[in-house]
């Protein structure tokens, strides 16, 4: 009974694991890049010089938008922090449903002319929307957690030696074993952090996966639970007379003196009337919990009209377990500890795939031809593992070398994302192998590693500049990206020069024992 | 004071592999006597549950927990493919990475 339990949550293991594994290895993957969303961002505009956070930006800021968007019913003000984001504010013209948006220049004010760019954010959006609609691409995303919920308990199941095989990995024993070992030690050491990155996964999307417990406490006013949860408060009404804000460097002091550092965003209601209320939400980075604190101030006389603190327990939870998916929290090195993690997630998915395709080759080449059940998932294999790091560097590469000032500049740049993918894919499919797998493993090395290379070639701001300055955004995303491609570029190494031997080997010793 | 818990937990991680018939024969050849992979093994516990105080001290609860899970994976892994490849670097690194981590306190009090 015990070996057949076993053998059942093997089974399940198996299968929940290659139906969504493509998906998951994409979403682990861009998930892991959305780590470092404000560097990549950083990045992939830059003109944008790293502001100095401080109380001016606001300032500036608010001139800005008095000036130019004196009729908002709210503005949303965003200021730079010393992860070296951008001073961008919103806001609203009457009657239109949508926030407009623009990126200012913290030293003066101005609206700044950037290359348009949707940077760090395309993969932060791909990672839960897979960029579709967004309501089938959450539904998508969250299914495939499920079952890498289903697959990670499931696996913890089966793995028979869990103890005894913890610290076992034994390269170059013959493909099966080696990458057996891979999966499990990467599967078995990061573990919590699969188990919380999953499960938190699917709570930050919980109220649209299962909306009918709100629908039901709340009588279906979705406002007010969004108030709730989120802390955010209802738009003021406004009294229709004109009248001039309070300066905003008092209140950032009393903010910054609570909370021991500036806000990380602020909102103003109804501004230039009387009924002008000006809101302080507290940074995430200080806390792990992502339910925000805030502080309500009199637009007027710029009294503290409130402030919110600590949530009720289940928003508390649900806040913690929000705050732990995205780790805004995290210091550089948490941080860097996530990413690590993050990257033993998607080896973990890429390895199980290479297994179960492994396993399956082994066991027709004993039969003859390959069926088309193992085709496919040797194409999918090949497009998704070794294309989607092409295409996610190509992303970047498109950002430096499209005209500045091509129209749908940011399509653009998704465009060039997935049409690399869609070659990786097509050669997955016409040309299948190692030796494509060598090839696109390689195309990638190349890409990251001379990444820097092309961003000494287009902007002023390379290696020899941003590194004394303590540029950290975009040293950091120049010597990752050039670390990352020389591990792939090991990679392509190892394919190229170990694998024929090893296949001839094979081949030599199946040879022999059909002979026998 | 990351360092010295990233090197505790390596240390904690060697002394359970060193437990280990396989790895005690990898690394160091031949079979442990029980009397001394008891000792490994209480070894190894102990500094794991050590590593946990730096990350405590220096993060809070909170985020040391977090912290901590992340540094016992980094080690773990890193443990993990030093043995294959580099099992001499493996079983030195064991006594040398917590006491860089002593000697570096001072310097990045971080």
């Amino acid at each position: 009974m015990r070996q057949g339990f076993r053998q059942c949550m093997s089974w399940l293991h198996i299968w929940s694991g290659l139906l969504v594994g493509w998906i998951l290895f994409a979403v682990f993957l861009t998930g892991t890049a959305s780590y470092f969303r404000n560097e990549i961002s950083a990045w992939m505009r830059p003109e944008l010089q790293a502001a100095a956070p401080g109380a001016e930006p606001v300032r500036l800021a608010i001139e800005t938008l008095q000036r130019t968007a004196p009729n908002s019913p709210s503005w949303i003000i965003s200021p730079p922090d010393e992860r070296g984001g951008e001073l961008r504010v919103f806001w609203r013209e009457p009657g239109a449903r949508r926030f407009a948006t623009a990126v200012l220049d913290p030293a003066t004010g101005e609206p700044v002319r950037t290359r348009e760019s949707l940077g760090g954010n395309f993969f932060y959006r791909f990672h839960f929307e897979l960029h579709m609609a967004p309501l089938w691409g959450r539904w998508i995303v969250g299914f495939c957690a499920m079952m890498m919920l289903v697959a990670i308990i499931s696996g913890i199941v089966t793995h028979r030696r869990i103890f005894a095989d913890f610290f076992t990995f034994r390269p170059g024993k013959g493909a099966g074993r080696s990458w057996l070992d891979a999966h499990n030690a990467l599967g078995v050491l990061a573990l919590p952090y699969h188990l919380m990155i999953t499960y938190t996964g699917l709570i930050t999307l919980m109220v649209m996966y299962m909306p009918w417990g709100i629908q039901a406490a709340y009588q279906g006013d979705r406002q007010a639970f969004v108030n709730d949860v989120f802390g955010t408060a209802a738009l003021v009404k406004r009294a229709n007379q004109p009248a001039p804000l309070t300066p905003i460097a008092p209140l950032l002091d009393e903010a910054t003196r609570r909370w021991g550092g500036p806000p990380g965003r602020i909102d103003v209601q109804q501004p230039g009337d009387a009924s002008a209320v000006i809101r302080m939400t507290r940074r995430d980075a200080e806390s792990i919990s992502a339910n925000p604190q805030t502080l309500t101030f009199d637009g007027l006389r710029g009294t503290l009209l409130s402030a919110s603190g600590e949530a009720a327990a289940a928003a508390a939870t649900r806040g913690v377990a929000y705050g732990l998916h995205l780790g805004r929290f995290a210091s550089p090195l948490l941080r860097g500890l996530f990413f690590l993690s993050g990257l033993a997630g998607t080896a973990m998915v890429a390895t199980g795939l290479v297994l179960w395709a492994a396993k399956h080759r082994h066991r027709h080449a004993r039969n003859g031809r390959a069926g088309f059940g193992l085709r496919l998932v040797e194409a999918l294999n090949l497009a998704t593992i070794a294309g989607l790091p092409t295409a996610m560097f190509g992303f970047l590469w498109a950002n430096r070398l499209l005209p500045l000032h091509l129209a749908d500049r940011a399509e653009w740049e998704v465009r060039c994302f997935f049409l690399i993918w869609a070659l990786a894919g097509l050669q997955a499919v016409l040309w299948p192998g190692l030796r494509s797998w060598a090839a696109q493993f390689g195309a990638a090395a190349l890409l990251g590693l001379l990444l820097p290379v092309l961003n000494l070639l287009t902007t002023d701001r390379h290696l020899g500049a941003s590194l004394p300055a303590g540029d950290w955004a975009m040293a950091g995303t120049d010597l990752v990206a050039a670390g990352l491609g020389l591990l792939l570029g090991y990679l392509a190494w190892r394919l190229v020069h170990r694998a024929p031997a090893r296949q001839a080997l094979r081949g030599a010793r199946l040879a022999r024992a059909e002979g026998a | 004071m990351a360092l010295l818990g990233f090197g505790l937990a390596y240390a904690g991680f060697l002394g359970l592999s060193l437990a280990m018939d396989r790895h005690h024969a990898e690394l160091l050849g031949g079979r442990p006597a029980t009397a001394r992979r008891r000792l490994l093994r209480g070894l190894g516990w102990g500094l794991l549950g050590l590593s946990l105080l730096p990350c405590l001290a220096l993060w809070g609860t909170g985020i040391g927990l977090v912290s901590w899970l992340g540094l016992l994976t980094a080690a773990g892994l890193g443990l993990i493919l030093l043995i294959p490849y580099a099992p001499r670097l493996a079983l030195w690194l064991g006594p040398l990475l917590p006491l860089a981590g002593l000697l570096a306190w001072p310097i990045l009090v971080a």
